[in-house]
């Protein structure tokens, strides 16, 4: 416990709690000295709250260190390229590291922790919809400021908030974890600005769950104004939350290009990179760009509310539509990001598990950068009904209809990797081929919503919460766990259980079926997004107690994945050697990896893919690579 | 050759099958809410062509990696990679065209859909809509009366002028499918046509606070004859109202006040007004007033002012009234008793 | 290494390109007054914007080989460059996003403002840019005295500029009814007025971590790459301004 309390994870912790303290402070204060009111509700003023929360995020990071080498830089002190590990086991994991694989699976652990905690929010407020009338999120109720009502906005916004963060974090975990390593790199191009990246989530997410208890906020996690510039104060940490986290996004984006730009071993030209890393780059060109305009947007409401700024503020010439705009511009795009590393994972494990290369390689590198920049210019499609310039609508339909095109090549091209392969099908493999046809589920279900007419009728319906839940755990969260399954011999030299892999597979993907395609069902037939009760005349009890039980099943599946993970980390079968027989070249030295990943540099001579082809070869390295363990 | 034919005939299996199983989950045609304007006609027709494609091609998809899942699974005691094939730019550009295709395809139904939904009649009658939270308010302005239930005549197209006092609605009836929002500082057109008579709600479909799922009014498509009873009626209503009382009353319509408090003694987001006329209010900080003619104008211009018990402040906005409105309302608060 | 100009010809091309730049500014005003022609205005502040990134900014050193040894100064610093520049990339989005709204809020329109003032600061900014220049110029070929001097002048325009906008402006609009909370215009101009402060007052401190650390012999002529670094922010701010200038004080209409 004392150890724990020493790590810069707790240091920062506490110092995020001193530093908003004084920032709240610092501004009432300010206010007493001008005679305004100094309290409030949440005891502190608003304007206290956001600066405070603001200063807390940086004495998190100058509290716990991750910071303090590029202050020495700034006062002319040099720094060793690497810091030496001072930490083993979990306290490495705890502390301020500059080790890619440290930070790539500190990222995947809050992602999951994050995960839960959304799950959990999930969780909560369908038990209240699974039946109609209020159960127990009614008007009488009053926690943290709220009633029922109000509650179940909150947790409705920030399941969908959080997950989204939680989303971010996986991506920039695995990239982090396995970018370098496939690059055969020794680390990130920036270490000191990837600890950076990771270290200011942490307080992000903090804010985040602040705004619960900060009386929460109703307004979905879009937060569009006027409705959120009215909206209690839990949507200012709401919004610094996510304008932080937004900076995490960005300046890890910004390393992972610079990375794959100059960091390659020798040999590896960009037809030769393995697929995962051409989805890394795709992902990072969003992320580092678009992402800046959500904060932006955030940003402005948090201004307008605080200095009563007018943009969005129709009685002052404001435009509440311009905000959409800037939502969406990064908004959709971001859907991109999150899927387009998982469909890297399935365009990487594919081969793998086929025995037989990945099926034109080049259309599918070609087909992420291609959705990526078609991505850039559909964000109006969730704006068809909003009362934008109705000649938008059109172009916008479009242009998002053609994300079709690149996406159905990657489905085509996987479908034609199975073909006359040999298939094996461990449990990271089942996630894939699960994640496969989810996707397809929530891709198909897609260009309904793009083509206007149709969409004035599914609009902010389940249907929509259906085609995204779909698309997101096919895109993302069942390539996730494949992932994890996949590379965690590699991080830990030992794997895990396979029989209870199978069993969180077989629990979660059936329920998740139930999950989506009964609220696509309900949205069809009436059922608006964001309500807390429902109109028990529409008949929904039934379908409504079915998907909260699917619920349910999928909670308890991932609990079960807790389970085997944790317990595999100590107990987990040994294997230390490349234990899915591939190619690429981490898996060719013996897990766990090296601190500083290859002890010899390899160079690449042949394709990353060549499953069948006999003596072919991908890397070779110009030592044979020790077989010791560490 | 042998492997393609199966798949070939397992695919048109399939589509069949996830249409007609779609259909039979409610996600097709037959279950939709029934249809009942014109528009709905053009969007169901387009919602059927979607359903055909997305079964047709999630079987297209399908169908094969189940097919190579069994039958190229790696048997026991098997070794060894599969074949050696790296690509075929052919088959890519195939499926790059095809579906690129469909898309276009797509995009014209689209278009012609949408065009079918917007057809405008010149002859619409015109109905003003006001959304706020949490309830909508329609006014006629041919027969100067506002109202809480929105009747329509069948077969005849209307055009809703809709604006919002405070935050973003939306304005949608599942039945007429068409959906549009209702934004601050503009006024955005809603055009529809009944065409089915029945009872219908329209229901708020934008996230717009607290009570947003309870945002939910009557909508009444009535045949020509029974529309000009109900005209006739309001107008007899209005007309009557013209004591302090029954303007009083009408202008709690027509500002929407009762979405917020109800008059029968029940809570809904606001404090009941039954019997609020000279009762003795308790404040949230433990001080207390009398509900006089000063405190209610005072409740009204600036909500704010006092915390009135079990209730948030900011939950209502301020409304700018005339003294004489404002004496109308507390002519009618009195007899709320 | 083939665009190493030899010292005084690098001082020549910077006086040249700030000629060019000072110049296109002048048009630009006089077009704003006599006929306002929104497509000129924009010509030109691309042409000026292109002349700022070839000249001041360098941006074809990102294109430079740097040898093989991934651990030589040389190829880190052309990986900083990299990553400095994907840094303008996406900061360059939130100016784009709040030109964005200034387009759908005010359209051809413009708030009343203190046309002088506006010329003054946008040409005190415009020098300041010069004398970077020439820093970063003395830096390249050993000069750490010329550096330290041209810092100093820089970071005194610099200044000048943040308050001349701060400290000046800004109470004036405010005299003149345009204050944050007035209207949607007074918004968005407090907006990016105050964002693009922003990013010059840490310009400033970068400035003087560079000046301070010059002082302390930590750059030369072949290992300055903080000094590279803090030119070449500096300059994008100026780029900033440089499309700031006339969506705020020339185009369109006073409201
Ligand atoms: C991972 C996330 C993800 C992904 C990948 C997608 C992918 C797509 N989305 Fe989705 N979407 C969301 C997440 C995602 N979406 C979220 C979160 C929302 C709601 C936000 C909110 O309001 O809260 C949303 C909402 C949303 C809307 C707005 C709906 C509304 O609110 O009214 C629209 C409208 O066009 C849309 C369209 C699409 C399309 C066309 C694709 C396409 O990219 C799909 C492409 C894939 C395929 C089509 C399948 C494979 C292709 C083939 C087999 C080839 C042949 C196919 C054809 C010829 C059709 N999405
Ligand atoms: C990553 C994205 C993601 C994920 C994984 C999920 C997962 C789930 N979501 Fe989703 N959801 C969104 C993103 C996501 N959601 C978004 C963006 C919105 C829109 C919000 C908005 O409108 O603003 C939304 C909205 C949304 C709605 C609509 C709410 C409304 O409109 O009123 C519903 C309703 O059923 C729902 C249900 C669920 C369920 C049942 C799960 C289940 O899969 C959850 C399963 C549970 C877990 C995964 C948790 C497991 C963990 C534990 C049981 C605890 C273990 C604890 C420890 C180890 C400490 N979600
Ligand atoms: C969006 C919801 C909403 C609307 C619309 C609304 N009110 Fe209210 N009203 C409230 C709430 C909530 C309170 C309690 C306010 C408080 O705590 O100060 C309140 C308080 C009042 C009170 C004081 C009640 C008491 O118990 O002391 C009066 C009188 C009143 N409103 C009148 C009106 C009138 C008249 C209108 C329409 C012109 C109106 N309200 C519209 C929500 C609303
Ligand atoms: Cu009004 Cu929701
Ligand atoms: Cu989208």
């Amino acid at each position: 416990m004392k150890k724990f309390f020493a790590t810069a994870f707790a240091r920062g912790l506490f110092w995020q709690f001193v530093g908003t303290l004084l920032g709240a402070g610092l501004i009432t204060g300010i206010r007493a000295a001008m005679g305004l009111s100094v309290t409030d509700k949440f005891f502190f003023t608003e304007p206290a709250w956001v600066l405070g929360g603001f200063i807390g995020v940086l004495f998190f990071l100058g509290g716990n260190g991750s910071v303090s080498d590029w202050f020495k830089w700034a006062r002319g002190i040099d720094t060793p390229e690497h810091h030496e590990e001072h930490y083993s086991g979990w306290e490495k994991y705890f502390h301020v590291s500059l080790d890619h694989k440290v930070i790539g699976i500190q990222y995947t652990v809050v992602a999951l922790a994050l995960i839960s905690i959304g799950g959990l929010f999930a969780l909560i407020f369908r038990t209240e919809l699974a039946a109609s009338k209020l159960q127990f999120l009614t008007e009488d109720l009053l926690l943290f400021g709220q009633n029922g009502l109000q509650l179940y906005n909150t947790l409705m916004s920030l399941h969908g908030m959080i997950m989204i963060v939680s989303i971010l974090l996986g991506v920039a975990g695995i990239i982090n974890y396995v970018v370098p390593l496939l690059l055969g790199a020794q680390d990130m191009a920036f270490p000191r600005l990837n600890a950076f990246s990771f270290w200011v989530a942490v307080p992000a997410a903090v804010l985040l769950l602040m705004s619960l208890v900060l009386g929460g906020f109703d307004t979905g996690w879009t937060g569009y104004p006027p409705l959120s510039a009215r909206a209690p104060v839990g949507v200012q940490m709401f919004f610094l939350g996510v304008f932080t986290a937004g900076w995490s996004s960005i300046l890890g984006a910004l390393n992972v290009i610079a990375t794959v730009i100059r960091m390659r071993s020798k040999g590896m030209t960009a037809w030769r990179m393995p697929i995962f890393v051409w989805a890394a780059v795709a992902t990072s060109l969003i992320a580092l760009t678009a992402t800046q305009l959500i904060g932006l947007s955030f940003q402005l409401v948090m201004f307008q509310r605080l200095f009563g700024m007018g943009f969005f503020d129709p009685a002052k010439g404001g435009n509440p539509v311009l905000f959409q705009h800037l939502f969406w511009f990064y908004s959709h795009p971001a859907v991109y990001v999150f899927v387009l590393p998982g469909l890297g994972v399935i365009s990487e494990l594919l081969p793998v598990f086929a025995r037989k290369p990945l099926f034109g390689y080049r259309w599918i590198a070609m087909s992420s950068l291609g959705i990526a920049l078609v991505g850039f210019v559909v964000w109006a499609h969730h704006m068809f009904t909003s009362g934008m310039n109705s000649y938008l609508r059109l172009p916008f339909m479009y242009s998002t209809l053609l994300v079709a095109i690149p996406t159905g090549v990657k489905f085509f091209s996987w479908v034609a990797t199975l073909w006359k392969g040999k298939i094996e099908t461990p449990t990271p493999m089942l996630f894939v081929l699960g994640g496969i046809v989810v996707f397809l589920m929530g891709g198909l279900s897609g260009p309904p919503n793009a083509t206007v007419s149709t969409d004035l009728h599914l609009h902010d319906t389940y249907f929509i919460v259906g085609h995204f839940h779909d698309t997101i755990f096919g895109g993302f969260v069942f390539p996730f766990f494949a992932a994890l399954y996949y590379w965690f011999p590699k991080a830990t030299g030992r794997r895990m259980n396979e029989f209870w892999g199978k069993v969180h597979f077989w629990m979660m993907t059936p329920s998740f079926f139930v999950l989506t395609l009964g609220m696509m069902r309900i949205g069809l037939l009436g059922m608006r997004r964001r309500i807390a009760d429902y109109d028990p005349a529409l008949g929904f009890d039934t379908t409504h107690l079915i998907l909260t039980i699917a619920g349910y099943l999928i909670g308890l599946s991932v609990l079960i994945f807790f389970f085997n993970f944790f317990n595999s980390i100590k107990n987990g079968e040994k294997a230390d050697g490349n234990v899915w027989n591939s190619r690429s070249p981490e898996w060719q030295v013996p897990s766990p990896m090296p601190m500083h990943n290859y002890d010899q540099p390899f160079e690449v001579v042949g394709e990353p893919y060549d499953y069948g082809l006999p003596g072919s070869k991908y890397v070779e390295f110009s030592a044979p690579a020790k077989n010791t363990h560490k | 050759m042998q492997h393609f034919v199966i798949v070939g005939i397992l695919i048109v299996i399939m589509s069949i099958l996830t249409y007609f199983g779609l259909d039979a989950a409610g996600l097709a045609k037959q279950m939709h809410p029934v249809s009942a304007s014109a528009q709905a006609v053009s969007i169901d027709w387009l919602w059927d062509w979607q359903v055909i494609a997305m079964s047709s091609l999630f079987a297209l998809i399908f169908v094969p990696l189940v097919y190579s899942l069994v039958v190229f699974r790696r048997r026991k005691g098997e070794t060894g990679d599969g074949e050696h094939i790296e690509g075929n730019t052919t088959l890519e550009i195939t499926w790059t065209v095809l579906p690129l295709f469909a898309v276009l395809a797509f995009a014209y139904m689209g278009a012609y859909s949408l065009g079918e939904t917007n057809r405008v009649d010149p002859e619409a009658i015109e109905i003003k809509v006001r959304a706020q939270q949490f309830t909508w308010t329609f006014e006629y302005p041919e027969y100067g009366f506002v109202s809480t239930e929105l009747h329509l005549p069948v077969n005849q197209q209307v055009v809703l002028k809709m604006e919002s006092a405070d935050v973003i609605h939306s304005f949608w009836v599942p039945e007429f499918r068409v959906k549009q929002d209702v934004v601050p500082g503009r006024v955005t057109d809603y055009r529809i046509t009944p065409t089915l008579v029945g009872n219908y709600k329209v229901r708020c479909a934008e996230l717009c606070g607290m009570s947003h799922y309870k945002m939910e009014n009557p909508v009444v498509v009535d045949t020509q004859a029974d529309y000009d009873v109900w005209i006739a009626e309001q107008q007899a209503n209005a007309a009557a109202a013209q004591t302090p009382e029954g303007q009083g009353q009408l202008l709690t319509v027509k500002y929407g006040c009762i979405g917020c408090h109800s008059v029968d003694g029940s809570k809904l987001v606001g404090p009941s007004w039954l019997g609020i006329y000279g009762s003795t209010r308790e404040f949230a900080d433990g001080t207390s007033a009398v509900a006089d003619d000063a405190y209610i104008t005072q409740s009204i211009r600036e909500p704010l002012a006092h915390e009135v018990l079990g209730f948030s402040p900011s939950t209502m906005p301020p409304f700018t009234l005339t003294d004489e409105e404002i004496a109308n309302i507390i002519a009618y608060l009195k007899t709320l008793k | 290494m083939s665009h190493i100009l030899d010292k005084s010809s690098a001082f020549r091309q910077g006086v040249v390109i700030f000629v060019y730049l000072a110049v296109l500014t002048v048009l630009e005003y006089f077009v704003a007054v006599t006929f306002n022609a929104v497509s000129i205005l924009v010509v030109v502040a691309v042409i000026k914007a292109a002349l700022v990134m070839y000249y001041y900014m360098h941006v074809y050193k990102l294109n430079e080989e740097s040898g093989a040894d991934a651990h030589s100064y040389s190829y880190k610093t052309d990986t900083n460059r990299l990553g400095l520049w994907l840094f303008l990339l996406s900061d360059s989005f939130v100016f784009a996003g709040l030109m964005t709204a200034r387009v759908n809020l005010l359209g051809l329109t413009r708030p009343h403002l203190n046309q002088l003032l506006g010329l003054a600061v946008t040409a005190v900014l415009l020098i300041s840019s010069f004398f970077m220049n020439r820093g970063e110029t003395a830096m390249a070929h050993g000069d750490k005295k010329g550096f330290m001097t041209n810092t100093i002048i820089t970071f005194l325009l610099g200044l000048g500029f943040l308050l001349g906008v701060v400290a000046v402006e800004w109470p004036l609009a405010a005299e003149e009814g345009l204050t944050a909370s007035s209207s949607a215009t007074g918004a968005i101009f407090y907006m990016m007025t105050g964002m693009h402060a922003f990013h010059v007052f840490t310009g400033l401190i970068f400035l003087v971590v560079v000046w301070n650390n010059a002082r302390k012999n930590i750059y030369s002529a072949e290992q300055h790459w903080g000094v590279e670094a803090a030119a070449v922010y500096w300059h994008f701010v100026d780029l900033v301004w440089i499309f700031f200038y006339p969506a705020l004080y020339l185009i369109g209409k006073v409201l």
